[in-house]
């Protein structure tokens, strides 16, 4: 049993008495009873950690300022994204200096990268104390934070368009690029060997994800079968409604299948050498209350942050020359996304396609049938009319794009072909929205997006 | 002629001794070639032999070995009959249909001849020109009708070519083959098939968007310049995709397209040793492929010229002259190699051409195509219109899903030829606008 490096850190237990032969695999086993086990998200993110280096904050003589500065080292500088925190203040000055909206944007933009990273790490040491089960939750929920933040916020300013593009790219994004790229990047590290994964997993996300396809095409083939604008309008929205109420049963069935009932499927594989990245996360690095402050404290930021985005967009729109759509469906969530991305990418090149496959296809699953049901639940209450319909082009993006990661998925095996069909089909949707542009004569960009828009639900 | 013996290459690899040596001396045999190499005939050098004069002779039996060398050579009298028709000014009908006998023959050749310049380049160069010379045919047919603004012309006879391999071919080789092998498994390695498909998926929703542009968008000028756009932006990402997909068969992941041979097939011994070392020289061969392409091109300007007169006289539309009669004869070679191949129950060979065809069309000839007409000033877009957009989606999904299990059986092909007779139905009847 190789000794796990501990270096300087705090309390380790041995691996010794937990040494089972279960499936082989002893050290999976003893980590397991020691925190549950590691969800692939948390796996990912851990990627990007870095080692706090304490020899600084040790000189510090009082007490009570040493564990506050190591407790800052420890969340603001733990992750190889730090220095984008500093885009954050820059732009809170340029909002209120009026700098320029485009500004705003691109620096709130960069801000929210690591923000979304460091909530991931939050959660996962909150995990630690909660136990598995609410950490797992915790996880599912606000690993997807700032796409949700994102979202209300634009419908609290009644910008629909932007909600549904932006959760559509989120889909997108995760569904094909981060899933090409890492099988890309992942296929041309590993020529020569196989590259295997566990396909049942693939499989439970693809029919969610096909399960949330039809919620979106029952709704737009009401616009084209039906006959007078106004009564359709109606009865999309109620579909609308009603299927959001059974994807999100269909999301608690998924979180019990993958905390509860069928864990298994979801463990993530690790193997011997990958003592320097797991042993950092063992242990909490800090309290359980100054977790759930921090979390609070960056969420707000993260509320912040959006806020100056959603509000910025028409703006950079026009500056940029960029559509709407393009910004919202293509921009944003690469954005939103970069910390799960290179974590992605990460382990593909280290062949555990596991991990790579449970962060993108578990992230798209999460946003398809809990993020946007969420939304449409929201806007009823709020009393905006938000539905699934995301017309014609959108929605055929979105058949294509599950229909083909569904089909690449399937066997089980991996090779650079398939991450770089998965790639150009994003360069293809992509090119698609950048091509679909404003027409010069009307500045609402929601009237390309539909024949006849139904009354009530396109407006911006 | 030669045959090489093969002793010392023996490896115990796969237990399959031939393979092996086979492989190291050609570099792996592309289904293509062996599909092509059904057709042939071995030359029969008696006769030519008595000829005393030695340049006589030499080129009495390139001659033999080119001209007779297939069993579709009876076809090739259709070609002068053709260009006396035309010099002749008979009916456009007539020098329709003649045309189309001679293109037939005329393509087996092309494969025949590539293979034998193979020999001399190596494997990876013959591979990549086996890959473009292949669709040599619907490449000019295409080319010419661009030139002659005929876009509709060449949509429709790429559509064709595509939907005529996913279904006629593959059908037609998966029902014979499954009757012949009812008491036996078939199966083929569904790697291969897996990477067409998801090809073919790629190239599908390069059409499925500028088709949806038409029908989500208001002002139709602005429409179309946007359609152009992202149809030439999709066509080059389309040729990455195959010039990734052309790496990936000929050098990272070869292993995959090698097809299988078996020690029982020693009939095939007759076929496969015709055509272990060339028969005619390289120059010889350059000089014949450069001349047929000619013939070639000057058939296909024949086609695409007489086109309308033969749909009116004939009172077929013009969508199916296009998408139905001129694929299949286009393809009649490949066609009836892929079920030979079949009827022995080597299925990888019949999907590698059949897949293969339509891949090289979908990622090749059509991006191609639609290049060459931004270069010469000609909108051709990826706008296939509804019907035949709808047609090549469900093609696709229907043969994607026949295969991804790595078995057959007659139901199979039976389902697959049945689509194609419901596609050409549907041409039949109905003339669909573009």
């Amino acid at each position: 049993m190789p000794e796990r490096r501990d270096s300087g850190k705090m309390a380790t237990t041995t691996t010794q008495q937990e040494a089972f032969l279960e499936n082989g695999n002893i050290k999976l086993l003893s980590r397991e009873m020691r925190h549950g086990s590691r969800t692939a998200h948390n796996m990912s993110s851990s990627s990007l950690r870095k080692k706090s280096d304490r020899a600084l904050v040790s000189k510090i003589r009082v007490g009570f300022l040493r564990m506050f500065f190591t407790n800052l080292q420890e969340v603001l500088l733990g992750t190889k994204l730090a220095v984008l925190f500093l885009a954050i203040p820059i732009a809170i000055v340029a909002q209120f200096c009026n700098f320029g909206s485009p500004w705003v944007f691109g620096l709130s933009l960069i801000g929210l990268t690591p923000l979304a990273e460091r909530v991931s790490f939050l959660t996962e040491q909150i995990a630690f104390f909660t136990g598995p089960t609410v950490g797992g939750l915790l996880n599912a929920t606000c690993g997807n934070a700032t796409e949700l933040i994102i979202a209300i916020f634009a419908l609290t300013q009644h910008k629909i368009a932007v909600v549904k593009y932006s959760l559509l790219g989120s889909v997108l994004s995760n569904l094909l690029l981060v899933l090409g790229t890492s099988l890309f990047c992942g296929g041309i590290a590993n020529m020569s060997k196989e590259q295997n994964f566990d396909r049942k997993q693939a499989d439970v996300n693809s029919i969610l994800l096909l399960l949330g396809l039809l919620c979106h095409v029952l709704p737009l083939m009401f616009k084209y079968a039906g006959k007078s604008p106004e009564l359709t309008a109606v009865a999309t929205l109620q579909l609308s409604r009603a299927s959001c109420i059974v994807m999100l049963i269909g999301y608690i069935a998924y979180l019990v299948f993958q905390l509860w009932t069928h864990r298994q499927f979801f463990e993530a594989q690790e193997d011997e050498e990958d003592d320097d990245v797991v042993a950092d996360d063992d242990s909490p690095v800090i309290g359980f209350w100054s977790a759930f402050v921090w979390l609070v404290l960056m969420t707000a930021v993260v509320a912040l942050l959006s806020e100056y985005v959603v509000g910025t967009i028409e703006a950079a729109s026009d500056t940029w020359g960029l559509s709407v759509s393009f910004i919202s469906g293509i921009l944003l969530p690469i954005v939103g996304n970069a910390a799960e991305h290179a974590g992605a990418v990460i382990f593909a090149f280290k062949n555990k396609l596991d991990i790579t496959l449970g962060v993108a296809l578990g992230s798209a699953t999460q946003i398809e049938i809990f993020v946007i049901p969420l939304c449409v639940i929201v806007s009823w209450i709020i009393g905006i009319d938000m539905d699934l319909d995301f017309n014609l082009l959108e929605t055929s993006a979105l058949a294509m794009s599950i229909l083909i990661t569904a089909f690449t998925l399937q066997d089980g095996t991996s090779h650079y072909i398939k991450g770089l069909v998965l790639l150009l089909c994003y360069a293809i949707i992509a090119a698609c929205f950048f091509v679909y542009k404003d027409s010069p004569d009307s500045a609402d960009p929601t009237s390309l997006l539909g024949l006849v828009p139904s009354a009530g639900t396109m407006r911006v | 002629m030669a045959a090489s013996p093969e002793p010392e290459a023996w490896l115990l690899e796969n237990g399959n001794i031939k393979v092996l040596s086979k492989e190291m001396k050609n570099g792996g045999r592309r289904s293509h070639n062996m599909s092509a190499s059904s057709l042939r005939k071995k030359s029969d050098l008696s006769l030519v032999s008595r000829i005393r004069v030695g340049l006589l002779r030499l080129f009495l039996a390139n001659l033999q070995e080119v001209l007779l060398g297939t069993k579709l050579s009876v076809l090739f009298v259709a070609i002068p009959f053709a260009i006396f028709a035309k010099c002749r000014n008979y009916e456009s009908p007539w020098i329709f249909a003649l045309s189309l006998l001679g293109l037939t023959p005329l393509a087996e050749r092309i494969s025949f001849l590539t293979e034998q310049i193979a020999f001399f380049t190596g494997p990876t160069v013959g591979g990549l020109l086996n890959a473009t010379c292949g669709n040599a045919t619907e490449l000019i047919i295409a080319i010419l009708a661009l030139i002659k603004h005929k876009v509709d012309v060449v949509k429709y006879s790429l559509l064709g070519s595509i939907l005529s391999n996913l279904l006629l071919v593959l059908g037609s080789s998966l029902f014979c083959g499954g009757i012949v092998n009812l008491s036996k498994q078939q199966k083929f390695d569904r790697k291969q098939a897996d990477v067409n498909s998801l090809l073919l998926l790629l190239g599908l929703m390069c059409h499925v968007f500028p088709l949806i542009f038409k029908f989500a968008g208001k002002s139709t000028e602005l429409i179309a310049v946007r359609t152009l756009q992202l149809s030439r932006a999709c066509s080059v990402i389309m040729l990455v995709a195959y010039i990734a997909y052309l790496l990936f068969q000929l050098w990272t992941h070869r292993q995959f397209f090698e097809e299988q041979e078996s020690e029982e097939n020693n009939d095939d011994d007759y076929v496969v040793s015709n055509d272990e070392s060339p028969v005619i020289s390289f120059w010889s061969a350059f000089i014949w492929l450069a001349l047929m392409t000619g013939v070639v091109a000057l058939l296909s300007e024949y086609v695409v010229a007489t086109i309308e007169a033969a749909s009116d006289t004939w009172g077929l539309s013009i969508s199916f002259i296009s998408v139905i009669l001129l694929p299949i004869v286009g393809n009649a070679a490949e066609h009836a190699g892929a079920i030979i191949f079949a009827f022995k129950n080597k299925l990888d060979i019949s999907l590698g051409v059949a897949l293969g065809s339509a891949t090289q069309i979908s990622m090749f000839v059509i991006p191609l195509s639609v290049i060459v007409s931004w270069i010469a000033g000609i909108g051709m877009d990826l706008d296939f219109g509804l019907l035949g957009t709808s047609a090549l989606a469900l093609s696709i999904i229907v043969t994607s899903f026949t295969l991804q299990d790595g078995t057959s059986h007659y139901i199979k092909g039976l389902v697959l030829l049945l689509c194609y007779v419901v596609i050409a139905a549907c041409f039949f009847l109905f003339d669909a606008p573009l």
